[in-house]
């Protein structure tokens, strides 16, 4: 029904915008790839990756970031679901002032609250360990989890939620049964940007583990191994390859339910 | 609005709860202040302890020679074991601010020299004095006091560069003049050793179509290094050393000033940074040079053991020409120096813990991993720019020649100078606004530190 | 608070769903959430405000100093500059993403694009890597002897090429393109979502009317999105005005002072330089200006919506 100039141009730009997208990416894997000293020769240094991630401790850290996300995206996404099906089911006093006061945690710079926290923590005894990587990355999280799940929730029709209630389901029912299963798409999509940006973090993690070097992060590791190596760029950039592929390959994977969840109901239409 | 006010009046009760039990920030770190009365060196007596270092040496050789001393000091004492952190010195710097208030803080730490950092440690009370154990170990003797000043402060923090000393490096580094021997004999050049050779030099490579100078200060403190490398030719070391240890008696408006300055911004003007040098980072740009690109490198003795192994024989290393003033200046300095915190529960075994891997047989451990021992330099058995490195840091200090890194000044000077360095260099600060600008805040900090 | 205490639900008070709902129930749903919270985000941040009321350099003992902060943040010119910057940083980070995505997004609806499942994981893929690992790329892109400069050189622009990020115009800039470079893939995905839901036979209406296609991307796209519009505007103001790695790794602030932002302000005076109730007050100001932007961004979505 459009023209055929109109196809070819919407083709041609689509093709530019990925180039765009894709050029930065190829860069990194093409440098990963270079001979590591200066003056080395040849190309396709696979092995880069090997050392890369031997002398890195890749392997370790890696480990870390695994038990991190999965622990932070399980439990902020059961408390996220919860929270955000009263918010966008039912009203309460003060389910505004409230719905606002968790909106702040996208808002406020991690910056600002990473200090007062480390006090806060040391106070309880908690940094150099799990819990002082987990728990601020949850409530952390539960800002973004909450503020998405509301907006899912409310795009349900009342309908359907009336018509289950009529039949007698309790709450709980209704959202266990009815609710969640409709809103995979939604959920999943919340699971995989809280599992990027948990994977992603660096900021908390080098702040909340001033000794213990055992529950390193792969980003705070590839920083370390930044420090490390500056004779050459090519094992840095393997490094920063094995640090971005798992959430990439994850990504890929899912992106199929990903953009289900952002084509059904993520937002009220 | 009922809705609000019940949420307005949960978080009142939150914060009132905090308001409640909250008194000064800071004031609940302790300091005990259990001055040993008499230090104990024997360190097999001291019984079963842990002794945790944080260090910043993580590259190559460094690493190598800190992982063997720690090792052969763990042999000697059983009864000690050595429980290392180690990260690069800017995951270091951003991390001890907050750790070393804990009353669990490290034993021993590497802290960076300047007033931002040792500085404020000492200024807080976080830090042991080591005299006690300068006077144990006798560190005095081997250590000149131009490497002892890099280390030293009063005991309120206010004088830097003098008064007690609070930690003792491992490593020396220089801003040396590192050149590519196959290009000076290519164009006919020597080696540089007055001003006026260097400049002659600088405008035969520039005509001969090469960069003469290497540069790339995108990171912006690359610029700290080569702006005083210039500044070493104009302005006599005692200015420079009040002016970076930020003390009463200098300007950075003097004429000799304004020469360093003016000098620098022609070089740039008539070509000789490398093109575009603001854009360029510090990394890229000393690895264009071990490729063979530009002819001089001002830059620092870390990089020797990088450099030698892409142009092996081709490299060459000496100490900045002699300028106006007629005397040497390098800008230079140590590694980040040991120190003891207040915390520490072990500080007798910590000395003992510095006094080894600062010894003359750690130095010559050092020496082989490839780093620049501090003292004890024996260029022996040396060759190449090894040696040249070992003579020239030997010569530097005999003469008396190390003036600091001139962001040591005051805790705002690293990120203003850096800024400055970048605008001159740009163009969009003219010489005579740049020192201006410095001078600023230069009187301002010495009028309120009264130093 | 007795009025507040959850209840669990019982069998004979049950309603049919809102807006009947018995109240109390919800607490019992955002309890935990609310708790977690409150102990890791909200203390901590209290904990900040506390922290603005006082000189403390984070090592000895802090001092009073009231609102001297504030006052300071506000009128400091060095201070105010980075907020400028994060101003501008919305053009690239928001605006233009948000341009772009509504036009890529209505032109692959309108094409009904093959493959648009790939074009979809593509556009999308800059979000997910980490921004410290992309920053690298860029630094290389916007080199002297980069990628960038070799391709003006080519097309005959070669004079036009320079050290991007070492020039004080264009380092701000700089930062920006890869703020477009990262948002446009989200902006794109949410809004082909949002005009999914458009009916077809409201667009072949359209055309039958006569509509041309920028008549028809403002009388049904447009409105289509709104919603998602404001998704987009909002999570893309956020990351414009929290920006920090990209310029911590790409310029360290410089050239001069030419693309330091508020965030970087924080991080720099807080950690770097032992101003902790400076550099949290700069963070908490920058809080309440990004909140007002979301509630802004909110109450005109709301207000379009009824």
């Amino acid at each position: 029904m459009t023209s055929r100039l109109e196809r070819i141009t919407t083709y041609a730009l689509l093709i530019a915008a990925s180039a765009f997208a894709l050029y930065p990416m190829g860069l990194i894997l093409f440098s990963a790839l270079q001979p590591d000293s200066v003056g080395g020769t040849g190309a396709f240094h696979f092995d880069n990756f090997e050392t890369a991630w031997r002398v890195g401790h890749f392997g370790r850290y890696m480990a870390n970031s695994i038990l991190v996300a999965v622990v932070v995206v399980v439990v902020s996404a059961t408390l996220s679901s919860l929270a955000g099906y009263a918010f966008g089911t039912m009203k309460f006093r003060g389910s505004s002032a409230l719905f606002y006061l968790l909106l702040l945690g996208l808002m406020v710079p991690s910056e600002a609250i990473v200090i007062p926290l480390y006090y806060d923590l040391r106070g309880l005894g908690l940094t150099d360990t799990y819990a002082a990587l987990i728990l601020p990355q949850i409530a952390q999280s539960l800002a973004f989890g909450v503020f998405w799940m509301r907006q899912y929730f409310r795009s349900v029709p009342p309908e359907i939620v009336e018509a289950a209630r009529m039949d007698g389901a309790g709450h709980g029912r209704v959202l266990w049964s009815i609710l969640l299963p409709m809103g995979r798409p939604a959920i999943i999509t919340m699971v995989l940007l809280v599992l990027m940006w948990t994977w992603n973090e660096f900021l908390l993690p080098l702040v909340m583990l001033p000794t213990n070097e055992g529950l390193r992060t792969a980003p705070l590791g590839l920083s370390f191994f930044k420090g490390q190596y500056t004779e050459g760029t090519s094992l840095l950039a393997a490094g920063a390859v094995l640090v971005a592929l798992p959430i990439v390959v994850f990504y890929i994977f899912a992106q199929r339910h990903f953009i289900r969840g952002m084509l059904e109901g993520s937002v009220k239409g | 609005m009922t809705s609000r006010r019940t949420g307005w009046a949960g978080a009142a009760t939150v914060a009132a709860l905090l308001f409640a039990s909250a008194c000064a920030p800071g004031s609940d770190n302790k300091k005990d202040s259990d001055e040993p009365s008499s230090v104990k060196t024997d360190v097999a007596k001291m019984g079963k302890l842990t002794l945790t270092v944080w260090d910043q040496e993580v590259r190559g050789g460094q690493a190598e020679q800190i992982a063997a001393l720690n090792k052969q000091f763990e042999d000697k004492y059983p009864n000690v074991t050595i429980k290392r952190v180690s990260r690069s010195f800017d995951d270091l710097r951003k991390t001890l601010r907050l750790a070393i208030t804990d009353d669990k803080a490290p034993d021993v730490v590497q802290a960076n020299n300047g007033r931002s950092d040792m500085g404020q440690f000492v200024k807080a009370g976080l830090l042991r004095s080591l005299e006690p154990y300068n006077k144990a170990y006798g560190w005095s003797d081997r250590y000149p006091e131009s490497v002892r000043a890099l280390a030293s402060y009063t005991e309120d923090g206010k004088t830097f560069g003098a008064g007690n000393l609070y930690g003792l490096p491992q490593a020396g580094e220089l801003v040396g003049l590192w050149y590519n021997k196959a290009k000076l004999s290519k164009h006919g050049i020597e080696v540089p050793t007055t001003l006026t050779d260097f400049e002659a030099a600088l405008a035969k490579a520039k005509q001969a179509g090469e960069t003469p100078i290497q540069f790339g200060n995108l990171d912006a403190w690359p610029g700290i290094h080569t702006y005083g490398f210039v500044q070493n030719q104009f302005v006599a070391r005692d200015d420079i050393r009040n002016l970076g240890f930020g003390r009463k008696g200098a300007s950075w408006t003097s004429a000799e000033n304004e020469k360093a300055a003016t000098t620098f911004a022609d070089w740039v003007k008539k070509g000789y940074f490398t093109k575009d040098f603001n854009g360029l980072g510090y990394d890229p740009a000393w690895q264009d040079f071990a490729k063979g690109k530009g002819v001089f490198l001002p830059a620092g003795t870390w990089l020797l053991a990088d450099l030698q192994k892409a142009l092996g024989n081709d490299l060459g290393f000496a100490l900045p020409p002699v300028g106006e003033t007629g005397k040497q200046a390098v800008t230079g300095g140590t590694g980040l120096p040991f120190a003891i915190t207040e915390a520490s529960k072990h500080a007798d075994a910590a000395g003992a813990y510095i006094n080894f891997i600062t010894s003359p047989e750690a130095m010559k451990l050092i020496a082989k991993a490839g780093n620049l021992p501090v003292t004890d330099v024996d260029s022996a058995g040396t060759t190449g720019a090894q040696k040249e490195v070992f003579d020239a840091w030997t010569k530097a200090t005999e003469d008396d020649a190390l003036v600091p890194y001139l962001d040591y000044a005051t805790p705002n000077f690293y990120d203003l100078l850096t800024a400055q360095v970048q605008k001159l260099g740009s163009g969009s600060e003219e010489p005579k606004s740049f020192l201006d600008n410095l001078e600023k805040e230069y009187t301002s900090f010495t009028a309120s530190n009264g130093g | 608070m007795a009025d507040t205490v959850p209840q669990p639900p019982r069998a004979g008070r049950r309603q049919a769903g809102p807006p009947g709902e018995p109240r109390r129930i919800a607490y019992l749903y955002i309890a935990p959430a609310l708790l977690v919270f409150g102990l890791f985000f909200l203390t901590p941040l209290l904990h900040a405000v506390w922290l603005s009321l006082y000189e403390w350099d984070g090592l000895s003992v802090g001092t009073w100093v009231g609102l001297d902060n504030y006052r300071l943040v506000l009128t400091d010119e060095a201070l105010r500059e980075p907020f400028v910057h994060a101003l501008t940083l919305i053009v690239f980070f928001s605006i233009i993403p948000c341009a772009l995505g509504l036009a890529l997004a209505s032109m692959i609806t309108r094409s009904a694009v093959r493959g648009v499942n790939f074009f979809r994981t593509v556009l999308f893929l800059p979000q997910v890597v980490a921004l410290v690992v992309v920053a690298v790329a860029w630094r290389q892109i916007f080199a002297p002897d980069g990628p960038l400069n070799d391709f003006l050189r080519t097309v005959g622009l070669g004079d036009v090429a320079r050290g991007w990020l070492g020039d004080e115009r264009y380092a701000l800039i700089c930062i920006g393109i890869v703020g477009i470079w990262v948002c446009t893939g989200l902006c794109v995905v949410l809004f082909l979502a949002g005009l999914s839901k458009v009916p077809r036979e409201l667009y072949e209406a359209a055309r039958l009317d006569g509509a041309g296609p920028i008549r028809e991307f403002i009388t049904i796209s447009v409105p289509a999105v709104r919603g998602e519009l404001a998704v987009a505007l909002t999570l893309t103001l956020v990351a414009a005005m929290r920006t920090f790695d990209l310029v911590y790794v790409m310029t360290s602030g410089g050239p001069g002072t030419s693309s330091r932002v508020p965030a970087y302000e924080v991080w720099d005076r807080a950690i770097n330089k032992g101003q902790v109730g400076v550099g949290v007050t700069v963070a908490l100001i920058l809080t309440a200006f990004i909140l007002l932007c979301t509630v802004l961004i909110n109450r005109l979505s709301e207000s379009a919506d009824s």
